[in-house]
């Protein structure tokens, strides 16, 4: 606390001779575009064209957000709410293309990777400035590299730049190249680049040098103090009410008649408390876009389409998996009563694989996500077109197997089908749940009928979010719980945490002394993976990695569901994918039709 | 003035229980603001361990207690993980926010609960008494989240009314007129639910203040020599009925913060009951012990105002 | 003072309510927790005496709900089959008051259920069923909590408004800081200290416990006041001149006042604990599936946006509503008389 107290102190102090010297500096200030009016671009920089609908400039997009940016820190943020606002105002290197899922140029213009694939060397755009007007070169493109590495800095995607221990080498080879050195060759290192929001070094310096940096853009921080390379820029923040951002005037993308991104003047997010308001804001036509509907909802509005002027688009699975997982953590003393018979079943792959075959993942799919969802056998989506592995049935309710299973593994029934193991326990136990999210709940109450049907003895305990997270991630206090998790990209990387043994989301054994066989393997493979280029060698070792989970199920994968998102006839350019927040990845595209009658926000 | 030193003493006593209370029921609650990062595949557990010692949460409570109170008294009221800021300017803007709609609500409640309740008393058996007991009774069997529902719901269908917030989404309109235009027309419906939640409360115990003021034996003698009826309530029944009324005041102050948590939720009112019900849900351990000791201050501020009130209206009290 | 009308129509509504509860396994045709995964969302069953063939029976009859293919959760009658129904037909097997077995339900269609009075749930349960069996829970938990709250508030503050002094005081003190602790995440550290599991009737006990306990404050406060003026009155005073003891004097004269205020905050808490019980069980204190109360059952409702498409769904709050009128007619009577006694 006292650290904080003193830095709360200072930062006024840092930042207020700052702001003079930025004010003061000879800037290039050049006049505003005016509003409404489409700007062409200017030959000295060099812009990157998109595809899309030509698009009417000017107007307004209104959006909401579960809760407020927490944050508009680029290093800090965590929580994906301040991170989708971030990626307004900021830009990558090289972007992940959210509809192609792949890699492809952004601020940098073109990349070589040296045969070896350890050494990067990015090209940067000429001639671009930050949303301040103050050019962009490689001095900001290091800065921000050596601001993300820091330790002091605490940026949470610091893990991620280091490969196998050792920081990416970042050097500056003139004013508009880069040099990456990563100590290992790394697949698909181009993805390293995304989201990696270059900082102005202009405005962060003295602060990088006083480490300061993870205080820095806070709500509070007045728009001039801020500035990005992305399509818009802060305007205002009200607490408690939402956050707006006008076009920055600099951007460097453009329609294909030269015309400046991005069409529209500006963005508004109000923050609205749960998924039913946000429904109902949108129903009442108070917001344009609305990023994540729940299925019932969906139901609701569908009806509303014609009459109220919006669309909605079920957009399949997306890279979402929810899975039941058994508490297979190695403990040395029994935290709950029994827990270390009932661990000796969880233990037992058949025992595993019963449950999952007696899971009627139909009746989930149906009952809760009225068939809005795709059943999983592991936690590979079908929304991951090029990482699932096909040749993994789909799950198939069987109750007369998952009987064979127990049988197999000496279990047995008593009278009134109750099951016991070889021991003549009772098999019971419980699940957790949180309760904030209905649908889990939901699934868990099918699943407590389904495995009642097998005999076992299945009770619901459902706690909210925060104290959920501290039984399963903590203290270890659970017998089994129902967990959701998303992936931030289609990338076999990005599962290494949620996969290998070591991993710190790999939530049914995050304590482990000794690991199975099949353990070590999967281990080892996401390792060499990771290090593998060859696209078809490295999808052959995931698909092996899928094999293995599905053949001894460390736990239940039961159901992906649908992506479920909406929009107003009046949005243009409006093309929602599975991945990240969904609606907004070419926020810079979207524009408003002027159709007779409409509102045009000014 | 021994009474007024002697009740700040009191207010300062009971924030500190409430302050005391609320830090250790905080950190007996499982988990903390930064369990939620752990399911970010992106953040190690060195990380996270660097956080919490960076923020202090490795530290004995009462070495925390203790910061947190010369922050308190510093004007800081300590740090919110969540906004990566010290926490008083939060709190200012979002306790005024709340003051606004509960301000707007108990003047609501007030105005139609002392005309109705105390005609009611007056007049038991009455139609008013027969129409105060429906309202009542309606309002009681009808939660209070069923009826916001029901309003926005309304609102929604029909338009008439915006679908929750304090201004509209659209940029702010100019001009300090349409300003307020647009907020009275947000804090139109919470407020009458907030006060719709009040109201049984208030008309019962109106109604039974001024209906056993109307039995004691002065009253009675004061009708027996002709007093016109009208003259008789206000001048005679109403002092007499006050001082339970009086208490009730500033006890309604006190409820209509702690039931405006739930109605601010709901309307996505960008209040203080809003940001506790968020900082409880993250685990932002001061903001939560900052929102419970506020709280407990507007209560204790309610209560304050009823003493004062009390003292001044009745004598017998003043001679304790 | 007029003696009030007895509300001979509000305590027959409670006696009714409160038996069918405690003989819910009689009552219900079928199980609270069996899942008809094929009909979920179906609407109340309807009974007929009139066949497809129009041919008239003297024996209701209902026919079978059948999910429309490709539908989520839309039905027809299957007019093949129809199934009579029987009174005092064996079925499912429940327990009487907990201690006796049974198998004898009031109606039914034998064996399997077919009937659904009030339609089914998200999962197909029959949510006649559930609303008894919820009742159970949900009715004495406001009753016990409520009365719970009223005693220890009549005590604490006929204690702090008669003796006064530092026992006001620190009564007083307390009671502010009850009053003003937001209570909610209070409950999160209730939850904490609890073990995982807690079965049934340990939750049931626990959730009287909790609200009786967090409810005391606002009755030992009203009472408190009523005992300060009470004290003041010639009468009491006259008695106290003469030596009357302290416990007489509470008792006699004060208390008589005092009560009519914690049986009028009763009235009010018992609905409110009901409620109470919807939030519990978001914190995990309440009672979890596939065990119902009628907060469990409500909790359903929070998503205001089906509210238009399964009407039967708001059938416990309809059957709340009524128990709290009744209870509210109830207790103005109560309190109405209680100064005549």
């Amino acid at each position: 606390m006292r650290s904080r107290a003193e830095i709360a102190v200072c930062l006024p102090i840092l930042l207020g001779p700052f702001s003079l010297i930025a004010g003061t500096s000879e800037l290039p200030l050049t006049a505003q575009p005016s509003s409404s009016v489409c700007t062409s671009i200017s030959s000295t920089e060099e812009f990157l064209s998109v595809k899309g609908e030509i698009g009417q400039c000017g107007g307004r997009l209104i959006i909401s957000k579960r809760s407020e940016p927490k944050t508009l820190n680029p290093l800090t943020a965590i929580d994906n709410i301040s991170r989708d606002v971030i990626g307004l105002m900021t830009a990558d290197l090289i972007h992940v293309n959210r509809d192609s899922q792949q890699p492809e140029a952004a601020l940098a213009k073109s990349w070589t990777v040296s045969p070896d694939g350890r050494k990067y060397i990015l090209r940067l755009r000429h001639g671009l400035r930050f949303s301040d007007g103050y050019p962009f070169d490689a001095d900001d493109v290091v800065f921000t590299f050596q601001s993300y590495l820091d330790e002091r800095t605490h940026a949470p995607q610091r893990d991620l730049l280091m490969i196998s221990g050792k920081p990416i080498a970042v050097k500056k080879i003139d004013a508009y190249s880069v040099s990456f050195t990563l100590a290992q060759p790394y697949a698909a290192a181009e993805r390293l680049f995304d989201s990696i929001a270059i900082l102005p070094r202009h405005l962060l310096q003295r602060l990088y040098e006083a480490g300061q940096l993870m205080n820095i853009w806070g709500l509070n921080t007045p728009p001039t103090q801020i500035a990005g390379l992305g399509p818009f820029r802060l305007k205002e923040y009200t607490p408690g009410q939402r956050i707006i951002f006008e076009r920055n005037p600099y951007y460097w993308k453009s329609d294909a008649k030269r015309q400046r991104l991005p069409y529209l003047d500006g963005i508004a997010a109000v923050f609205v408390t749960n998924n039913d308001a946000e429904a109902l804001r949108f129903e009442s036509g108070e917001t344009d876009v609305i990023s994540r509907l729940s299925v019932a909802n969906f139901a609701v509005l569908e009806r509303d389409q014609q009459r109220r002027k919006f669309r909605l688009y079920d957009l399949g699975p997306g890279l979402e998996y929810s899975f039941l997982f058994f508490n297979l953590n190695d403990l040395s003393s029994d935290i709950l009563p029994s827990l270390k018979e009932k661990q000796s079943w969880f233990r037992t792959v058949a025992f595993r694989q019963a449950v999952s075959s007696a899971i009627d993942r139909e009746s989930i799919i149906r009952l809760v996500y009225r068939g809005r969802a795709y059943p999983l056998s592991v936690q590979v989506t079908p929304g991951n077109k090029l990482w699932m592995n096909r040749s993994i049935p789909p799950p198939v309710r069987s109750l007369p197997r998952a009987r064979e299973l127990l049988r197999q593994a000496h279990f047995s029934w008593g009278s009134g089908g109750s099951l016991h193991d070889a021991q003549g326990q009772r098999v019971q136990f419980s699940i957790l749940v949180n309760t904030e999210n209905v649908q889990r709940v939901q699934i868990a109450t099918l699943i407590q009928q389904d495995l009642k049907e097998l005999g076992m003895g299945v009770s619901l305990v459902s706690l909210e979010s925060h104290t959920f997270l501290h039984h399963v991630f903590t203290s270890y206090e659970y017998e089994t719980a129902i967990m959701t998790l998303v992936d931030p990209d289609p990338d076999p990387n990005t599962e290494i945490n949620v996969l290998s043994s070591k991993g710190g989301t790999h939530v049914w054994h995050l304590k482990s002394n000794n690991t199975p066989s099949w353990q070590d393997e999967i281990d080892l493979l996401m390792q060499k993976q990771s290090i593998t280029l060859n696209l078809g060698e490295r999808k052959r070792i995931f698909d092996r990695v899928q094999d293995l989970l599905w053949q001894n199920m460390p736990a239940v994968f039961l159901i992906s569901p649908d992506i479920l998102v909406g929009a107003k006839n009046r949005v243009g350019n409006f093309h929602p994918v599975i991945l990240g927040d969904y609606t907004l990845w070419n926020v810079e595209q979207l524009f408003i039709h002027k159709e007779p009658g409409a509102e045009r926000g000014s | 003035m021994r009474f007024l030193l002697r009740r700040a003493m009191h207010t300062l006593l009971i924030l500190v229980g409430a302050s005391l209370v609320s830090f250790s029921l905080v950190n007996l609650a499982p988990g903390d603001f930064f369990d939620q990062m752990k399911v970010n595949p992106r953040i190690s557990q060195g990380t996270l361990a660097s956080l919490r010692s960076q923020y202090g949460l490795d530290r004995p409570l009462p070495v925390r207690y203790l910061q947190w109170v010369r922050s308190v008294i510093n004007g800081q009221w300590g740090f919110s993980f969540a906004y990566n800021s010290p926490a008083g300017p939060i709190l200012w803007s979002r306790s005024g926010k709340t003051l606004l709609l509960t301000g707007v609500a108990t003047l609501l409640a007030w105005s139609l609960a002392l005309p109705l309740g105390g005609w009611a008393g007056a007049r038991p058996g009455s139609s008013i008494d027969w129409l105060t007991r429906g309202t009542v009774a309606v309002l009681l069997a009808t939660p209070e989240l069923v009826l916001a529902l029901l309003l926005l719901l309304f609102a929604v269908r029909t338009g008439y009314f915006p679908a929750g917030g304090l201004t509209s989404s659209e940029y702010v309109p100019s001009g300090l007129w349409d300003q307020t235009k647009d907020i009275t027309r947000h804090v139109f419906l919470p407020s009458i639910c907030l006060a719709a939640g009040l109201l049984p409360l208030l008309l019962t115990h109106i109604r039974t203040a001024v209906s056993e003021a109307f039995e004691s034996p002065y009253i009675e003698a004061a009708r027996g020599h002709g007093i016109p009826f009208r003259r008789l309530l206000l001048r005679h029944v109403l002092p007499l009925a006050a001082n339970p009324l009086i208490s009730l005041f500033g006890l309604s102050l006190g409820m209509m913060i702690s039931s405006s948590l739930l109605i601010e939720a709901v309307f996505s009112w960008p209040g203080l009951g809003q940001l506790m019900l968020e900082a409880i849900q993250q685990r932002d351990f001061y903001l939560v012990v900052d929102t419970a000791v506020l709280s407990t201050a507007f209560l204790i501020v309610g209560n304050l105002i009823a003493d004062v009130l009390l003292y001044a209206s009745d004598p017998r009290i003043r001679t304790e | 003072m007029t003696l009030g009308k007895v509300p001979w129509l509000a305590m027959s509504v409670l006696a009714i309510c409160h038996l069918s509860v405690l003989l819910a396994g009689f009552f219900a045709p079928g199980s609270f927790e069996v899942q008809n995964r094929n009909l979920a969302f179906a609407p109340p069953t309807r009974i007929h005496f009139v066949d497809a063939q129009g041919r008239f029976h003297l024996r209701p009859f209902v026919y079978r709900w059948v999910l429309r293919p490709g539908s989520f959760a839309e039905y027809e009658e299957n007019q093949q089959i129809g199934y009579p129904l029987h009174f005092f037909v064996p079925g499912a097997e429940y327990k009487v008051l907990g201690i006796f077995n049974s198998r004898q339900h009031l109606f039914g269609t034998g064996e399997e259920t077919r009937i659904f009075l009030l339609g089914t749930d998200a999962y197909g349960r029959d949510l006649f069923s559930r609303l008894l069996y919820g009742g159970m829970i949900s009715l004495f938990t406001g009753l016990l909590a409520a009365t719970a709250s009223a005693l220890l508030g009549l005590v604490l503050g006929g204690l702090a408004g008669y003796y006064g002094h530092w026992v006001d005081e620190v009564t007083m003190r307390i009671a502010e800081i009850f009053l003003a602790m937001p209570w909610l995440y209070l409950l999160l550290a209730v939850r904490a200290l609890l073990p995982l599991h807690v079965d049934p009737q340990a939750t049931f006990f626990l959730l009287i416990g909790v609200l009786g306990v967090i409810g005391w404050a606002r009755p030992a406060r009203l009472v408190r006041g009523i005992v300060l003026t009470a004290k003041e009155r010639e009468y009491v005073l006259a008695a106290r001149s003469f030596g009357a003891p302290d416990l007489y004097l509470l008792r006699t004269h004060i208390l008589p006042f005092a009560s009519g205020a914690a049986l009028n905050q009763m009235a009010l808490y018992i609905p409110q604990y009901i409620l109470a019980e919807v939030t519990l069980s978001f914190f995990g204190l309440g009672v979890s599936e596939p065990i119902p109360s009628w907060g469990n059952m409500l909790n359903d409702l929070q998503h205001y946006l089906i509210w238009g498409s399964y009407w039967w769904l708001f059938s416990p709050a309809i059957v709340l509503v009524a128990v709290l009128l009744a209870y509210y007619r109830l207790f103005s009577f109560f309190k109405v008389n209680s100064f005549t006694f």
